[in-house]
């Protein structure tokens, strides 16, 4: 147990094996955090305050990776004999060395193979979506209401709701907002909700914010997911048995998705 | 197939967020096993229980290792003469009473900043409760494995002494090397133990360098293999239970945190990183219930028991889990309601 069961080959000459799969490791996981960061899917992962302690990780891991590479390199070439590596006790096995290995190596590979996607509608329907911040969710430190009605997105509309949540406060005012389109369960025809997934830290607190909109009658229903720039007034509509503010749209165009889809 | 993306999405989230701080905690733990003396250490801690238990549930701000880590240095604590109530409080809380896990958790936390300050309030009060508990028993080695009971001073001799004097190891049978002035180095024992012993043998710096790297590469690949399947877990819960089991589960005061607890028990993430799959939580769970989670997972979990085996005996690690699982119990039960 204290003798790592490293097996240090100490033949001149010969390829440690255990380290070489070390520097795979290593090189990989250093290589997929690269791959998020410079295709800028990071964004889609974590919170722009945080992806610098990505970054670093991502440099760290490929400089221990050299660290191990120039260990191969001077056992193989001879240049000198490393004696068998010892740790101090400070180590147990936990997993079977094959085991964790496997799985370092497979998800490192997956990573870099697989594109991530942001979060849809099912997502949204499964964690509920609201007008409010509830308890749970993220109390605003500061907050300012001198943007203009129509420069505010979703979430600045839902924390403007928060503070003062009479929905006839702000009828008639206008509304330009982006987000992805959900058709919640029993709302009827002409109305979908507009919404946003926030982010706090990173893609596992995603919680999606929404605001409900009428569409004009005899307009096409947008599919599920569909990016939509919507413009309109605000107006007070009865939805879900509630009284809620709701985007009256004068005009819903498509839009691409955007590169990070999340508000913060 | 939303979901599965979705769940992809959660899953290389989790990982990405955690990294670092999995890369950080096994960085510092590596280089304070390497440079930092513990006896030097031992001999400045108060001999008073509760004072001791205390100190040494502080300690972990000078050794940040997560709860794999913390066992080794506990264990090598114990053989070095350290008071009971030290190596206890150290093993309890200094997985969560460190700097990086502060950190961590307040990333993940820090819309909610009463988590991440009770977090550590309550890992202290109850590691801190059990070390006194346990040094209520003056000789500890009924309670250890035996081969850890040997190396262990009488504790009729002056513990002080012990720490600072390996002059009595001359009294057992066995091979020794002797070492500098005074200091000798049993051949004969297990070589963890011996290694252990010689903590403070003075080594090259390129060496210590080395296996401080060695070290560090050991640790990441068995820690991340950890954190890949607790990340897992988390995302699969998130996306293929449904939401009213969990939310029925999540809002109920007791049911919440119970089901907390058991989760921190079986998934053994550590606890560098525990806060981001705590967080994926957060919306449906009690916010005692995270709590919980975030402090009985660090002290005992499926993962570390195996650990702990290599120091206690089945009946004192039964008592350690039955103690810290009934106070963490009654704090977070106390939290979920009269806090919120």
């Amino acid at each position: 147990m204290a003798v790592s069961s490293r097996s240090i080959s100490r033949r001149k000459g010969s390829i440690p094996w255990s380290m070489v799969v070390d520097l795979l490791i290593l090189g990989l996981w250093g290589a997929m955090l690269v791959r998020f960061w410079v295709t800028g899917q990071m964004a889609l992962l974590l919170h722009p305050d945080y992806q610098w302690l990505a970054h670093l990780t991502a440099i760290l891991l490929l400089g221990l990776a050299a660290l191990r590479g120039r260990q191969i390199w001077q056992q193989v070439s001879q240049f000198s004999r490393l004696p068998p590596v010892i740790t101090a006790d400070s180590h147990i096995s936990l997993l079977p060395r094959q085991i964790s290995t496997s799985l370092l190596l497979a998800v490192a590979v997956f990573g870099l193979i697989y594109t991530p996607r942001p979060f849809t509608s099912d997502t949204a329907l499964q964690r509920g979506i609201t007008d409010t911040l509830t308890m749970t969710r993220s109390q605003p430190q500061r907050f300012t209401l001198n943007t203009n009605p129509e420069e505010r997105t979703i979430i600045d509309w839902v924390r403007t709701l928060n503070v003062y949540p009479e929905p006839d406060a702000y009828a008639g005012k206008k509304a330009d907002v982006a987000g992805f389109v959900i058709y919640p369960p029993g709302w009827s025809e002409n109305y979908l909700m507009i919404s946003r997934f926030v982010l706090t830290c990173c893609a596992a607190d995603a919680y999606p914010v929404g605001l409900p909109v009428r569409l004009a009658e005899g307009q096409p229903r947008p599919r599920q997911d569909t990016w939509l720039q919507v413009q309109g007034q605000m107006t007070t509509d009865t939805l879900d048995g509630k009284r809620q503010l709701v985007i009256d749209a004068s005009q819903v165009e498509e839009i691409p998705e955007p590169r990070n889809p999340y508000e913060y | 197939m939303g979901q599965l993306n979705s769940g992809i999405t959660l899953f290389l989230s989790l990982l990405v967020e955690a990294m670092p701080f999995l890369l950080m905690g096994v960085a510092f733990s590596s280089i304070l096993l390497f440079f930092v003396d513990e006896r030097k250490l031992i001999a400045v801690l108060p001999r008073n229980p509760i004072l001791a238990a205390l100190a040494g549930s502080l300690v972990g701000f000078l050794f940040p290792v997560c709860e794999c880590g913390n066992v080794p240095v506990a264990r090598r604590l114990l053989m070095q003469g350290a008071p009971t109530a030290v190596a206890i409080g150290f093993l309890l809380a200094a997985p969560t009473v460190n700097p990086i896990v502060f950190w961590a958790t307040w990333v993940a936390f820090r819309d909610q900043p009463e988590i991440v300050f009770l977090r550590l309030i309550f890992t202290l009060l109850i590691a801190t409760t059990i070390a006194a508990i346990f040094s209520s028993q003056k000789d500890m080695r009924p309670f250890l494995q035996q081969n850890l009971a040997r190396l262990m001073a009488d504790p009729a001799d002056s513990p002080a002494q012990a720490a600072s004097d390996d002059g009595s190891m001359l009294l057992q049978s066995g091979t020794f090397l002797l070492q500098a002035p005074g200091k000798t180095l049993q051949l004969s024992a297990p070589a963890g133990q011996t290694l252990a012993m010689a903590g403070s043998m003075p080594k090259p710096f390129g060496d210590r360098l080395r296996l401080m790297v060695d070290n560090m590469i050991l640790e990441l690949r068995e820690l991340g293999a950890v954190l890949i399947i607790g990340s897992a877990i988390a995302a699969f819960v998130q996306v293929a239970i449904p939401r009213e089991l969990v939310l029925s589960l999540g809002q109920g005061p007791v049911t919440s945190i119970l089901a907390m607890m058991i989760l921190a028990w079986v998934v053994s993430i550590c606890s560098t990183v525990d806060s981001f799959f705590a967080l994926s939580f957060a919306s449906t769970f009690t916010s005692g219930s995270l709590l919980a989670f975030l402090v009985f997972g660090p002290m005992i979990d499926l993962k570390n028991i195996s650990l702990l085996l290599t120091v206690f005996k089945g009946r004192a690690i039964l008592y350690l889990f039955v103690l810290a699982g009934q106070m963490v119990f009654a704090l977070s039960l106390l939290m979920n309601l009269y806090w919120t």
